[in-house]
């Protein structure tokens, strides 16, 4: 009985300590790490009192595990990319000083900034590879939802938080309603979803100024041409600042809701029969098929998921950072999101970190410009070599399928 | 009636050959590397790569011949890095086709701000392959006909020249046949002592430099410079063309028409219609079309057996 206590509190202790180190370490309170890092050890101790030793052990290995492989990856993309810039005439030392303490200390706030939409997209995109389909298109999502967010933004009146979450809601489902089309069509003729997503992306680049003209950025009668009207202030997301006097004036909870959406995507997937069903389809359709489970259903779930998911990220954009929605927006958001899915194996926890990491090295790029001059095109550059050894696990099996055969062949040798 | 001219002419069956050209290229490219079993969805990032560097080869030799020559090289090697991770690593084509897209925009821009300090357009060239427009003695002068295919710049005389080629290729020469085999059948192909492994490398090389030939001339044949962003989604477009072709040269060059005739239309009935629609509503018709296109034609159109599968073998040393 005591011990039953004993548990509930440590699980009170442990959400506690780590959600407040969150909430901490994003706004750049970076002591908040240390009570994320306390979380974790309380939650080793945990597994010790629920489970015992042997299976806390193996927790902790395995946690170690999943970080070392990403850590050496990263090590060797920043390694290769520092030969790069040698090879063309820059300091790679200073580079990487001025890339990382811009975009990890520095303008931390901004590397947050960046990293929700892609966090959302990112989760869009892992979740449609989990069903073994390739939503390219996820940008015309993003526009989808952002012209929704603010449509609505400008217009609805009601109490704050009811009219966030009512924005939140309606707008993404614009989203998914506009995946509606390719998850039909691969439905019903086979339609490769790459193609129909993408031209659907272009196709709401495309219809977005008309939205933007009709909202207040017409440059005949309007002020601020190409830019929508302001959404209402009631509609603004909360700054951290409210709570949290040090941090940036522009940060807002968005990041908060990126990270609660992608436990919720991680639960959906690996604990419900749906994210069950998902994940059958798109390891093996047959399979799937004869256990009764159906292809056409779980491919209209995983696309509409999908779109509503990278419609939360126009939500986000809109009623947290601009507040209103510009035109030519080069965002980027679609492609961006591939990568931090591939690289977080669409696992939509390790969709957070990439996020992160790919926001901080647009936001400590800049920064290295600013004050370098070096040009922060190299991040472009870093982010490629780091995208590429994704496959370098494929690399590795590949020369050591060579190793065994070759050791295989002496064997038969010796023998 | 007037407008109704003013849209429907021989003008716009020309600018249908010029905007189709591109997709032509990337869409036969696409063919061949679907028929040898590799699908290739890093079209549009190989036709990036040949755009970009088919202006350096024209700015900084002043020949835009030689920008030609190396917008396919570099098409050509770009696409050997998608060889070799679904070849021989393995890797799912979707995943290298999508990271080779996001790779080919990321050098691109860390060379265009290497080679001329900022993103966006490059500097223009003075001297473009638009300057070797040739009408065709006779041939050119047949009404209707002869502006339309025989008073063209040198890469549309290329296109139609290729369609015919791979056509042949695909059905009479040695190496098309195996090329075909190795995405129908691949083990039947090992078994006759052709390595599968070597034709999807050709396969996909093909794409590669085809992309590279149409990324040319979108940068050094219809413009003059190279604007980040420009091929604007036409190596999808390409590869609808692909599916709405019937895997076939022929077939591809035919949708690839159609879609080039959407976009030389859309530009028309912008210019044309004094109606208060707005602008944006043609833009997308290319766009709509191909969607409609690819939902129309697939079930129609079958693909290579073996497309899209990866394809291992042990061989014994």
């Amino acid at each position: 009985m005591q011990n039953k206590n004993l548990k509930i509190a440590l699980i009170v202790l442990i959400l506690a300590s780590g959600i407040i180190g969150i909430v901490l370490y994003v706004a750049a309170y970076f002591f908040g790490l240390l009570l994320i890092a306390a979380a974790l050890v309380l939650y080793y101790f945990y597994k010790r009192v629920g489970e015992g030793s042997e299976a806390a052990g193996v927790w902790a290995k395995s946690f170690i595990k999943k970080l070392y492989i990403p850590v050496i990856g990263i090590a060797a993309a920043i390694l290769l990319g520092g030969l790069i810039m040698l090879a063309t005439g820059y300091n790679p030392v200073i580079a990487y000083k001025a890339l990382f303490y811009g975009g990890f200390v520095k303008n931390w706030h901004i590397s947050v900034l960046n990293a929700v939409p892609l966090i959302f997209t990112g989760l869009s995109i892992a979740f449609a590879f989990q069903a073994g389909l390739f939503n390219i298109g996820a940008e015309g999502q993003f526009y989808i939802g952002s012209m929704a967010a603010t449509w609505l933004g400008i217009r609805l009146g009601m109490p704050p938080v009811l009219s966030i979450i009512l924005i939140f809601v309606i707008a993404g489902a614009a989203a998914a309603a506009y995946n509606i089309i390719p998850a039909v069509l691969k439905v019903k003729t086979g339609a490769h979803e790459v193609i129909t997503t993408m031209m659907l992306a272009h196709t709401a680049k495309f219809l977005s100024p008309i939205f933007i003209r009709g909202n207040g950025g017409d440059p005949a009668t309007s002020s601020h041409a190409y830019v929508t009207d302001a959404i209402r202030e009631t509609n603004f997301l909360p700054f951290f600042k409210d709570l949290l006097p040090k941090s940036n004036y522009r940060l807002h909870i968005g990041i908060l809701i990126a990270i609660a959406v992608a436990v919720f995507v991680y639960y959906i997937l690996f604990y419900t029969r749906i994210g069950y069903e998902v994940r059958a389809v798109g390891q093996n359709k047959n399979a799937a098929r004869a256990q009764g489970i159906s292809i056409g259903k779980n491919i209209m779930i995983a696309l509409l998921f999908a779109g509503f998911l990278s419609g939360l990220a126009g939500v986000n954009q809109v009623l947290g950072l601009d507040h209103k929605m510009f035109e030519n927006l080069n965002a980027g958001y679609g492609w961006n999101g591939i990568s931090v899915a591939l690289l977080a194996a669409n696992n939509p926890i390790g969709v957070i970190f990439t996020s992160i990491l790919w926001g901080a090295l647009d936001a400590g790029g800049q920064y290295m410009t600013r004050t370098t001059q070096i040009p922060a095109s190299i991040v472009e550059i870093v982010k490629g070599i780091i995208l590429f050894l994704i496959v370098a696990k494929y690399i590795y099996s590949f020369f050591g399928r060579k190793l065994s055969k070759r050791r295989k062949k002496n064997i038969r040798r010796e023998a | 009636m007037e407008t109704l001219l003013q849209i429907f002419n021989t003008d716009l069956l020309v600018a249908t050959v010029r905007l189709s050209t591109p997709i032509t290229l990337a869409a036969i490219g696409a063919t061949i590397c679907e028929r040898s079993g590799i699908v290739n969805i890093a079209m549009e990032g190989m036709m990036i790569v040949g755009a970009f560097f088919g202006l350096i080869g024209a700015m900084f030799t002043g020949n835009p011949w030689i920008g030609l020559v190396l917008a396919v090289i570099a098409g050509g090697i770009f696409s050997l890095l998608h060889a070799f991770a679904t070849v021989s690593l393995h890797l799912d084509h979707t995943v290298s086709g999508a990271v080779l897209n996001i790779l080919a925009f990321g050098v691109v821009r860390y060379l265009m701000v290497m080679f001329f300090g900022h993103p966006g357009t490059t500097d223009p060239i003075q001297f473009s392959l638009k300057n070797f427009q040739w009408a065709i003695p006779g041939l050119s002068k047949i009404p209707v006909l002869g502006p339309i295919f025989f008073n063209q710049t040198p890469i549309i005389y290329f296109s139609f020249i290729l369609v015919i080629f791979f056509t042949f290729f695909l059905k009479k020469t040695k190496l098309g046949l195996h090329i075909k085999a190795a995405g129908e059948h691949p083990l039947a192909l090992e078994t006759i002592g052709v390595s599968v492994y070597r034709m999807r490398y050709i396969g996909v090389l093909i794409s590669g430099m085809m992309a590279g030939l149409a990324g040319a001339y979108l940068s050094i044949e219809n413009a003059v410079s190279f604007t980040e962003g420009m091929s604007g989604g036409k190596g999808f477009i390409a590869m609808a063309a692909m599916i709405s072709g019937g895997w076939t040269p022929v077939g591809a060059f035919i949708a690839s028409l159609f879609f080039g005739f959407a976009d030389a239309l859309q530009v028309r009935l912008q210019i044309a219609v004094n109606l208060p629609i707005p602008s944006e509503l043609f833009i997308i018709l290319p766009y709509v079309l191909t969607v409609a296109a690819v939902a129309g034609l697939v079930k129609r159109s079958r693909p290579p057996k073996a497309d899209g599968t990866d394809f291992m073998i042990e061989r014994p040393e």
